[in-house]
């Protein structure tokens, strides 16, 4: 399967009157007539950009994956829907990099807690006191 | 510092018992999704039935809800942890299971068969391997996909708009042919009538020639007494009879005088026409075109009446 949008040079988004004028404006007969067969009906342009959506999908899985060259593809699909590798890095690792990342933060809450109790007690006690201490000061004043 | 937070399939991955099985799940999920002519809960069904010796461990629900949304990134992820976790014998049994849950034994869709080639790339399963295994879970060779970007994909698989086109031009063209055959009597009757009017026309004419020579015979005829008598006097030249004016005319229009041969009055027309054939001015404007075709319209009705009556 060839991508008629790439080849038209429009894009897959555009309105039935552009991919017509493209149509019209393509200088080989062969490849005009199949898309006049292609885009003359709705239901047929529906159906291609179903297949088209799946093909963009398994050439950007493929290009991350570094199976741009699988002896499965090949061909006019190989040539049309390959797409150059992108900045997308191993998801594998990414993950483990972030479960990893959570892990050390939760380690590092965990050690902190025992501290943290202390201080928050005593921060608890020393408000209490001087609240206690303001409320006694000002009863003798009085 | 913040760290983005996990995707469901992500979620799910952490939490599975065996990751493979996991992203195996949503690996075959994903051929599902892309089987045409099935219903949702069957394809629940289906994917609880092929699940039924995974270890996984949680819900099927939210691995088919990913599936379905096309999730490109999770899918990524699953094909990530396939690759690295599958052994050789490992890699053929979930090519087994992908291909089972694509067929069914129904028609392995557009999308799937790329789907399956691609899951045998990431599995490192080789064309041949894959094909035998084709042929023993289906009783089918696994064909190369069809096209639907070109001509022929859509003349059998809409057949029927093809052949409603068909006859469509069928009746246009009966239609075409019915207006002819009317445009050819109307014609036929046309022409009678003009030759039955050029009939009646020749009669009258000979008729009147015919009084004309009578009255002419008379004439001469005193005339003749009237010139004996004038000849007994005097000596009259011969006097040819110059040729009818319309005759001179048409010569002029060519650019003859009178007394040329035939060969001459074809080759004058032939040269005239060449120069004043109204393509010859197709580049000029409309009204050039009118006074050319005017001037070739003289000169083609000169030459016709030529052809007809000068000798």
């Amino acid at each position: 399967m060839r991508d008629l949008y790439q080849r038209l040079s429009v894009s897959p988004q555009a309105s039935d009157e552009e991919l017509q004028q493209a149509v019209a404006r393509c200088p080989n007969s062969a490849l005009r007539q199949d898309a006049e067969a292609v885009f003359a009906v709705d239901k047929r342009r529906a159906d291609y950009n179903q297949a088209h959506a799946t093909l963009n999908d398994i050439g950007q899985l493929r290009a991350r994956l570094g199976l741009t060259h699988g002896a499965h593809w090949q061909g006019d699909v190989a040539n049309d829907f390959s797409r150059p590798p992108d900045q997308t890095a191993s998801r594998h690792d990414e993950l483990v990099d972030r479960v990893s990342h959570a892990v050390g933060l939760h380690n590092r809450w965990r050690g902190l807690r025992g501290i943290g109790l202390l201080i928050v007690t005593f921060g608890i006690g020393a408000g209490v006191g001087i609240a206690a201490g303001f409320t006694l000061s000002q009863m003798l004043g009085t | 510092m913040s760290i983005a937070r996990f995707s469901p399939f992500e979620l799910l991955l952490l939490k599975s018992r065996s990751q493979v099985d996991t992203a195996k799940l949503l690996v075959l999920a994903w051929v599902l999704v892309h089987r045409q002519h099935v219903s949702e809960g069957q394809r629940r069904r289906r994917l609880a039935q092929v699940s039924a010796q995974f270890r996984h461990g949680h819900e099927l629900g939210p691995v088919m809800h990913i599936a379905q949304q096309q999730d490109l990134l999770a899918i990524q992820l699953a094909a990530e942890v396939i690759r690295k976790e599958c052994s050789q014998e490992h890699s053929l049994s979930v090519m087994h299971q992908a291909i089972t849950v694509a067929t069914d034994n129904g028609e392995l869709s557009l999308a799937n068969h790329y789907i399956l080639r691609f899951l045998a790339d990431l599995l490192n399963v080789t064309p041949s391997t894959l094909s035998m295994l084709f042929q023993e879970l289906t009783g089918q060779t696994l064909a190369t996909p069809e096209d639907p970007s070109r001509d022929a994909y859509w003349r059998v698989h809409d057949a029927e708009y093809y052949a409603q086109k068909a006859r469509e031009a069928e009746a246009a063209r009966q239609q075409a042919r019915d207006a002819q055959a009317k445009a050819e009597q109307q014609e036929k009757k046309h022409q009678q009538e003009e030759a039955q009017r050029a009939h009646a026309q020749a009669q009258e004419k000979a008729e009147r020639e015919k009084s004309r020579q009578q009255q002419e015979s008379a004439q001469r005829q005193k005339q003749y007494e009237r010139t004996r008598q004038q000849r007994s006097s005097q000596q009259g030249q011969p006097r040819t009879a110059p040729p009818p004016d319309r005759t001179t005319r048409a010569l002029a229009v060519l650019g003859l005088t009178p007394g040329v041969s035939q060969t001459e009055v074809r080759r004058a027309y032939r040269r005239m026409a060449q120069l004043n054939h109204p393509d010859r001015f197709y580049t000029g404007s409309e009204h050039q075109i009118a006074l050319a075709s005017a001037r070739f319209q003289r000169i083609k009705s000169a030459y016709d009446y030529l052809m007809q009556n000068y000798s």
